[in-house]
């Protein structure tokens, strides 16, 4: 047979032999068979004796073209065969990414704790600091610096829980503000707290009362502070809590350790103050308490009440958390239920 | 106290409609809680004369012809015992709408067509508290000569046309608490003059104070007046009298005593009334109770009085409890013909403990716990009496008998403009301020600056400058006053340091994946003292609730378990708590507190999952979340002790030592505990309490960072037999001593006791890691600090390497 009918026949069955193959061993065998060293092209090559040396160039050439065909489709389907195997193996490993995952437990922050880290942090951004007082107060600190006389309702066995004649429960964050007017140097500085924490009143556990809750106090003395900056710095928590479109309105109210005194409402959230059950048809609701320091507690405090003066407010954490998540229980704080608290994990932001 | 809208129309001109009167008065002086209209929600209510009324045998019906003003009267069925012929009485007609949105519709009674229905007072929305006793089981009857014709809407006649304003006070405005005062307060907010007139009383009898002795303690009663009239007729109060004690929620009673009510009302002074029969031996005397002495009260409850009750006396047994109720033994009776007239004014304190002590607070007691005017003895009596001749007929004998007559001098309070405004953050002029002082009808000098209040004695709750600040304030309108920030110096917001570490702490547990608990300081006294190392003395409240809250906490634990508890009652039984808040003791004879953090697990590592991996939560587990925190806090030469707490697993609970001192404990909850806990039978509780304070002693400063090392670490492992009473602790502790400073990681990699090792022997195994950070460690080195690590824990633990 001629060379050449040799080499046309070969290179059609060596492409039909690569295509042929089924996995990279079996194309490696083609290829020894077809290109290697002892391969059917050597074969060709060796026999260019037989073939008059003016042809050899000739055949020689196209020896090379067929080598270089074949490298080129061996290569090719190399290529195929290795990503077919690899599109085997991924589908192999496939999982059903709509499974749920593996879940720790998650963590959630009390509701209560929400609404006074928030408030801390607006406060300190006001240049306040946060204070904290004990909470087995004096008789001394709770009521008697705070302007509550002796025979003051506050100060019934009835209302407070006393543990002896002088120590008791407190049942007011105020004794902080007494505590901190006695230590404050005015020559550092004006003075500005607020002051968290828990207080005990001697009420039965209902929907609306508990023995124990939270209140933050808040303090501000210095030369000059005017009910004006009272009045700016309560719509700015009201607000800041509440939302921007509340309206707000200060009562005259009265406490004893302020005065003049005032309490704030705001324009119920729920009928935005056209009256419902929430608000009880007024359209407002009671959020805080506050007024200008009584120049009693001053003196007290050993603070000149001619030269010195400022405002004081007393926030109600667990109403604030009431009103703000729509809680109707007080005593959902205290049971901690996982069923209510797990709610509160999304209000974090 | 509820004021009457249209009564207040007695003493001021209003033009402001009830309820944005309200509005002005809440934002301006005392907030009005709710505006009540009593004819809201009635229709087609007339009044109708019964002309005839038969009783329907067999039956407690009867057949009533009734003029309602139509052309020709209707049938009306009706079942009141009280039904009668001639009586005036309130109509429901056809369609009408009574009390609870109910219709009246024409309809038939035992086949009888009735046109409509007789009313009682509940049925057109009277409260029960105030209809009138007898006809409290019936229908309302209108008195003869009630100024009404039939057909008649019955609205005015009953005061049901009115508005009333619920007056919530503070405890500083009871001036408010009378009618005079509203006014003065309203005329005040409105800027109307307002007019409260004078008694003058004439007696028409003879002088009678030489027939009685008033022996009174002054310190109790201040103040102590009486008059006598006589030739009373004890009757039913005119309908005017009667509409305006109810519409103030008061109930009429009969004339006397409606009088009495009706002044206070008016006046804000309480009144007593009694029969004068009471004080037949000539005496009366004002004192503190004896012990063992009791007192019948005009309710009928029976009283033990105690030696701070003021009593009246007819000089020998108490006849009243002053400022509170009068006694069954003095009261006035149907057949009573001369009356002694009380008005004074009682020890505002002992009036309240009274009240208060025998659950007895009344609408005296409250006026005198917050005080009243001391202007106006003279006057409500002189009133009372004047009203009794008007309407009891009676006779008013000469004289005023003084038991006591303590006088008060009119406060005068002294301030200035400059300091007004500086409070306020205002610029009034003098003219403004002075105008406002008017309007409440306060006089006041003025010397440039200088401003000089006189207070009238109906203003008894202001004394110093900043009571006048309060007023200015109000009258301007705090609506009127800028909103500022406070200008001042410069100051640094933030937190105390240990403030700062408290709330790490919290904010890296919750991080962990704890739930936020919030638990109640007081508990019981066993669980006061439970998870403590050192029980000290308690702190304990003298009149607790419920014994289940008597004690405050030496342990947060106790919270923590209450909630596993509530929540295992409820079928939640995966739980991871934490609490951070206060332990509290009587140590020392001190009060001390002590911020803690304590944590409590349940259930599994991982929520239901579909893997099955289902590890529990055990001691291991939560002693690495632990581990987790002390190693965020920097805290090294943390040592655990095999530990004995009550409540805590005997021997699952270790004691937890920074350096040598005792900081908490972490372990498994007691079966002893679980087990007498019903819903918590048989579970694993494990947790872990901190004491923080202690633990921020031990905190590092700030860290000076140093490069991540530039050689390679080399490790080995290592496998040691030990008895198997020997701690781990005390192996890492002895190959820690032998390896030298290269050693950098210890871990235990096993832990195997079992079938394969000798009776009482454990194998542990650890891996070491060693690293020079100057130099590349060489075999040899870490081979001779193996080497010397076997021989330690050979000799000192007569360990066996392998």
């Amino acid at each position: 047979m001629d060379l050449l009918e040799k080499l046309d026949q070969l290179r059609a069955r060596g492409l039909e032999k690569i295509n042929a193959a089924a996995d990279t061993q079996k194309l490696n065998d083609v290829r020894v068979e077809l290109v290697g060293k002892k391969g059917a092209l050597t074969e060709i090559l060796h026999a260019m004796r037989e073939v008059a040396p003016e042809r050899r160039r000739q055949v020689g050439q196209l020896v090379n073209e067929v080598r270089d065909l074949f490298n080129e489709q061996l290569a090719q389907t190399r290529h195929d065969l290795a990503q077919a195997l690899i599109a085997q193996k991924l589908e192999a490993e496939k999982i059903d990414v709509t499974l749920p995952g593996k879940r720790l437990s998650l963590g959630a922050k009390h509701p209560v704790y929400l609404i006074l880290d928030d408030l801390e942090a607006l406060f300190i951004g006001l240049g306040y600091q946060v204070v904290q007082g004990p909470e087995i107060e004096t008789d001394h600190y709770c009521f008697e610096m705070m302007n509550l006389p002796k025979d003051h309702p506050a100060r019934d066995m009835q209302e407070t829980f006393y543990i002896d004649n002088e120590n008791l429960l407190r049942s007011q964050t105020s004794g902080d503000q007494a505590r901190v007017l006695e230590k404050h140097d005015f020559s550092q500085g004006p003075l500005k707290m607020v002051g968290p924490g828990k207080v005990y009143r001697r009420d039965d556990d209902d929907a609306t009362h508990s023995h124990q809750f939270m209140q933050m106090e808040g303090l501000v003395v210095d030369r000059n502070v005017s009910m004006s900056d009272l009045k700016g710095t309560l719509e700015m928590i009201a607000k800041h809590l509440f939302g921007a479109d509340r309206k707000t309105r200060l009562r005259p109210s009265y406490f004893p350790f302020t005065e003049p005194s005032v309490e704030m409402d705001v324009s119920c959230f729920n009928c935005d103050g056209k009256g419902c059950s929430i608000c009880k048809e007024t359209g407002w609701i009671e959020v805080l308490g506050a007024g200008m320091v009584h120049p009693n507690v001053l003196e007290n405090a050993g603070i000149d009440a001619s030269i010195y003066g400022g405002f004081a407010f007393g926030l109600g954490l667990d109403r604030f958390a009431i009103l703000k998540y729509g809680v109707d229980d007080i005593r959902d704080f205290y049971t901690n239920d996982v069923r209510f608290l797990a709610q509160f994990r999304q209000e974090e932001k | 106290m509820l004021v009457s809208y249209n009564w207040l129309k007695d003493f001021v001109k209003l033009e402001v409609e009830p309820h944005a009167l309200a509005e002005k008065i809440t934002r301006t002086g005392v907030e009005i809680a709710e505006v009540k209209h009593p004819a809201t929600g009635l229709k087609k209510l007339v009044a109708g004369h019964v002309l005839t009324c038969v009783k329907l045998e067999g039956t407690h019906l009867h057949q009533c012809m009734v003029d309602v003003g139509e052309v020709d009267p209707i049938q009306i069925v009706c079942g009141a015992p009280n039904v009668a012929a001639d009586e005036m009485v309130i109509v429901a007609l056809h369609g009408a709408r009574i009390a609870g949105n109910e219709k009246i519709k024409r309809g038939k009674i035992r086949g009888m067509v009735s046109n409509g229905m007789i009313c009682g007072l509940q049925e057109i929305g009277f409260s029960d508290s105030v209809v009138p006793m007898k006809y409290r089981d019936g229908i309302f009857i209108f008195p003869e000569g009630s100024d009404i014709q039939p057909g008649e809407d019955v609205y005015h006649a009953l005061g049901m046309d009115d508005y009333l304003l619920d007056f919530d006070i503070t405890p500083n405005r009871a001036d408010t608490l009378s009618m005079e005062g509203a006014a003065y307060e309203v005329g005040a907010i409105i800027d109307q003059p307002v007019k409260v007139e004078p008694v003058s009383l004439k007696a028409d009898g003879p002088a009678w104070t030489s027939t009685l002795t008033a022996e009174v303690d002054a310190k109790l009663a201040p103040k102590f007046y009486l008059r006598k009239v006589t030739g009373v007729k004890i009757t039913e109060s005119p309908l005017w009298l009667q509409t305006r004690l109810w519409n103030a929620g008061i109930r009429p009673v009969n004339n006397v005593v409606d009088v009495t009510n009706y002044v206070m009302l008016l006046t804000g002074q309480p009144m007593h009334a009694y029969d004068a029969r009471t004080f037949k031996t000539g005496k009366l005397s004002v004192r503190l109770a004896k012990p063992d002495e009791t007192l019948t009260l005009l309710n009928e409850k029976k009283v033990v009085l105690d030696p701070a009750d003021i009593v009246i006396t007819d000089g020998d047994q108490p006849v009243m409890l002053a400022g509170v109720m009068g006694g069954l033994n003095s009261e006035v009776m149907p057949d009573s013909h001369e009356v002694i007239l009380e008005t004074a004014v009682f020890d505002g304190t002992l009036v309240r403990k009274s009240a208060l002590r025998h659950a007895n607070r009344t609408e005296a007691s409250s006026r005198f716990e917050k005080g009243i005017n001391w202007d106006n003895t003279q006057k409500a009596l002189d009133m009372a009496a004047l009203l009794l001749r008007n309407e009891a007929g009676a006779t008013i004998l000469d004289g005023v008998l003084k038991g006591s007559d303590t006088k008060r001098k009119p406060v005068t309070v002294k301030t200035t403009f400059s300091y007004l405004n500086k409070v306020l953050g205002t610029t009034l002029t003098t003219d403004q301020v002075v105008t406002l002082f008017n309007r409440l009808k306060f006089e006041t000098q003025v010397a440039r600056d200088q401003l000089t209040v006189t207070v009238p004695a109906r203003r008894w709750d202001i004394m110093i400058p900043a009571d006048l600040v309060e007023e200015v304030g109000r009258l301007y309108g705090y609506d009127n006053l800028k909103s500022t920030q406070p200008l001042l110096a410069e100051t640094q917001g933030g937190y105390a340091n240990f403030e700062l570490f408290m709330r790490h702490v919290k904010h890296f547990l919750q991080g962990q994946g704890l739930m936020e608990a919030l638990s109640y300081s007081l508990t019981s006294k066993a669980r006061a003292t439970l998870f403590t190392k050192a029980v000290q003395p308690v702190a304990e409240v003298k009149m607790p609730l419920n014994s289940s809250r008597s004690v405050m906490r030496q342990n947060l634990l106790t919270g923590l378990v209450d909630a596993a508890s509530y929540n295992f009652a409820r079928k939640e039984t995966e739980l991871a708590f934490f609490e951070q808040g206060r332990t509290y003791d009587h140590a020392d004879g001190q009060f001390n507190e002590h911020e803690h953090v304590a944590t409590l697990y349940s259930g599994h590592v991982y929520r239901n999952n579909w893997e099955h991996d289902e590890a529990p939560v055990d001691f291991y587990f939560v002693k690495g979340q632990l581990e987790n925190l002390f190693t965020t806090l920097g805290l090294t030469g943390i040592e655990y002790r095999a530990e004995k707490i009550t409540g805590m697993h005997p021997t699952r609970t270790a004691g937890i030592y920074v350096q040598g001192d005792y900081v908490g404990f972490i372990g498994m909850v007691s079966h002893t505990l679980t087990q007498t806990e019903k819903p918590l039978r048989n579970s694993e509780l494990y947790g872990y309490e901190l004491d923080l304070e202690q633990l921020s002693h031990y905190l590092p400063t700030s860290t000076q960072a140093k490069p991540a090392p530039k050689f390679p670490a080399m490790s080995r492992d290592l496998s040691v037999l030990v008895d198997q009473a020997q701690s781990n602790q005390s192996v890492m502790a002895a190959i820690r001593q032998a390896a030298g400073n290269y050693l950098v990681k210890l871990s235990v990699i096993d832990v195997y006791q079992g079938d394969h090792l000798a009776a009482g022997k454990k194998s542990l195994a650890y891996q070491l890691t060693f690293l020079n950070e100057n130099a590349t460690l060489t075999d040899d080195l870490v081979n001779e600090k193996m080497a010397a690590v076997t021989t330690a824990l050979e000799t000192n633990l007569q360990a066996s390497v392998r």
